[in-house]
């Protein structure tokens, strides 16, 4: 078996043990102006996305992490299910054989765009594109400046933090938050942090 | 709070489970997918109404499975919309070729997944037409009607829906039937509690005793805004009001009537509030039609309830009027 299929295997299976070590901060904070299933989702969708991913008999990254997102989205149910598993399947459509930074890069911008067009979003509606798409722009400028990609990964996170924070602020647009108007306020959008936690359990994986 | 469970992650499992034991007289579970399907289930040639979302609303969704009202209910996760795997797989398996409705209440997740399977079918030549539910006054300004969650107006909707398609009408008329009932439902709801998912420490949300919530939705969301408590007679008169605020176009005074209970709050106190209900749209001067009081579209444990009006046309009475045998829901 190749090094990149072990590496995205790796990956999914932290991504799954970070969210269950975080599942009820994400609980809460989704309590505050949703319905607090968030947490349980993510779990229940990236459980089905390892089982897939570890199974996936493949040399390629990309294979791997297609089987992860189409599982994610065929068991985790409600919105985040169809935005979280097709943006990881999307990414695993866009990978190469050999993934570089600049290939990283164009795969999670894809990957962000159908969010986008799925969920009718865009930075600024308080949701996890707050959190990807200021991370993938980062990840493209260090990808033009010749970065290697885990120190282009590591360097675009602070710029997901920042975009995770600032939805805190941020009145809902989209989602069931978004019948609260006002009251959405205060609370950081679960999504954006869901998103900023594997971002950064990606980041934590490709270091070992 | 949700006191009986098992594994919190197998909850909706184990009421599937149950509830086609109990109910074995009237709906089966569809083979390898979450779902209810009507014993009758595929009828040849008629249209198939799919009904869905997710679990902790009970008579909603898999209670209005049966004769007279939807063909199969997808069965999601609480308060968590199915996959659209999940949908795809009822549809397949209650599919008898006159074309499939979809209604269901607008939630992002619900419109999303519904959406993934309507086109996977439609790939395959299946024509699926999608009827959202969108009552809720309180979720959007008339100006964003379509932006409005459906609550209780389900029962309403899902019943005309059911209606149209057992007497055999076309495809076109069943969804020309069912906007038309969803376009003419309005409902308000207040809450005096939360709700607590199983195996949650917390409730979703907390309502001081003093207080209520206003607007709320149906999956122990807060409300749009918090107000003094009141009495039940007042409480009465500000659903009436709210919902008679946003009366919509070509209005009769023929109004079918749902006081509906969202979990914990009992059905006499339901009665009490009734009463004053009943005068009020009375006083308006609505003709009320064969009103409900009770659970028809619960939140869980929630404490609160939400006032339902649909204005009806000679058409739509008719529907309302039809036989229906389900588990949660017998008209004969």
């Amino acid at each position: 078996m190749s090094t990149q299929a072990t590496i995205a295997k790796k990956c999914i299976a932290n991504m799954l043990s970070v969210i269950e070590g975080v599942e009820d901060e994400l609980a809460r904070l989704d309590a505050f102006a949703g319905d607090g299933d968030h947490g349980a989702g993510m779990v229940r969708g990236l459980r089905a996305a390892n089982e897939a991913a570890q199974a996936a008999e493949s040399e390629f990254a990309s294979q791997v992490v297609s089987a992860a997102g189409e599982a994610f989205v065929n068991t985790a149910g409600g919105a985040s299910g169809v935005l979280f598993g097709t943006l990881i399947a999307t990414i695993g459509e866009n990978l190469s054989e050999d993934p570089d930074t600049e290939n990283v890069y164009h795969a999670l911008k894809a990957g962000t765009n159908i969010v986008c067009e799925l969920g009718k979003t865009s930075v600024g509606d308080k949701t996890m594109i707050d959190t990807l798409m200021p991370f993938v722009e980062a990840l493209g400028e260090a990808s033009q400046q010749g970065s290697i990609l885990i120190d282009a990964w590591i360097q675009a996170l602070p710029r997901a933090k920042s975009g995770m924070e600032a939805t805190a602020d941020m009145v809902s647009k989209r989602g069931r938050s978004s019948r609260l108007g006002d009251r959405s306020k205060g609370g950081m959008d679960p999504g954006a942090v869901s998103i900023y936690y594997l971002l950064q359990s990606v980041a934590d994986t490709l270091k070992t | 709070m949700t006191r009986l469970y098992n594994d919190p992650t197998q909850f909706k499992e184990d009421l599937i489970d149950g509830f086609t034991r109990a109910y074995s007289r009237y709906v089966r579970r569809v083979p390898d997918a979450a779902g209810v399907m009507a014993l009758n289930a595929p009828q040849q040639g008629k249209v198939t109404v799919l009904i869905g979302g997710g679990s902790g609303h009970y008579p909603a969704f898999a209670g209005y499975v049966g004769k007279g009202m939807a063909d199969v209910a997808v069965i999601g996760d609480v308060f968590t919309s199915p996959s659209g795997e999940q949908v795809y797989r009822c549809t397949k398996s209650a599919y008898g070729g006159a074309g499939v409705l979809y209604s269901f209440g607008n939630y992002s997740g619900d419109v999303l997944n519904f959406g993934l399977a309507a086109r996977r079918c439609q790939k395959e030549g299946i024509d699926v037409r999608t009827v959202l539910v969108t009552d809720d006054i309180a979720s959007a300004s008339p100006a964003e009607i379509e932006d409005r969650r459906g609550i209780a107006g389900d029962f309403y909707v899902f019943k005309i829906a059911g209606a149209s398609a057992s007497r055999g009408d076309s495809l076109d008329d069943v969804e020309v039937f069912t906007r038309l009932a969803n376009d003419r439902t309005r409902s308000f709801g207040v809450a005096f509690s939360g709700c607590r998912l199983p195996g949650q420490k917390e409730d979703l949300f907390t309502v001081e005793p003093d207080r209520m919530e206003l607007g709320l939705g149906v999956h122990g969301e807060p409300g749009i805004e918090s107000a003094i408590m009141l009495p039940a007679s007042e409480i009465a008169k500000l659903m009436v009001d709210k919902v008679l605020s946003d009366v919509p176009s070509d209005a009769g005074n023929k109004v079918a009537v749902l006081l509906n209970g969202l979990g914990s709050t009992k059905y006499e106190e339901l009665f009490v509030l009734y009463k004053d209900v009943d005068a009020q749209l009375k006083a308006n001067g609505l003709d009320l039609h064969e009103p409900f009081v009770g659970e028809f579209v619960s939140s869980l444990n929630m404490a609160g309830c939400s006032l339902t009006v649909l204005w009806l046309t000679d058409e739509l009475q008719t529907l309302h009027d039809a036989p229906a045998m389900t588990p949660g829901f017998t008209r004969v």
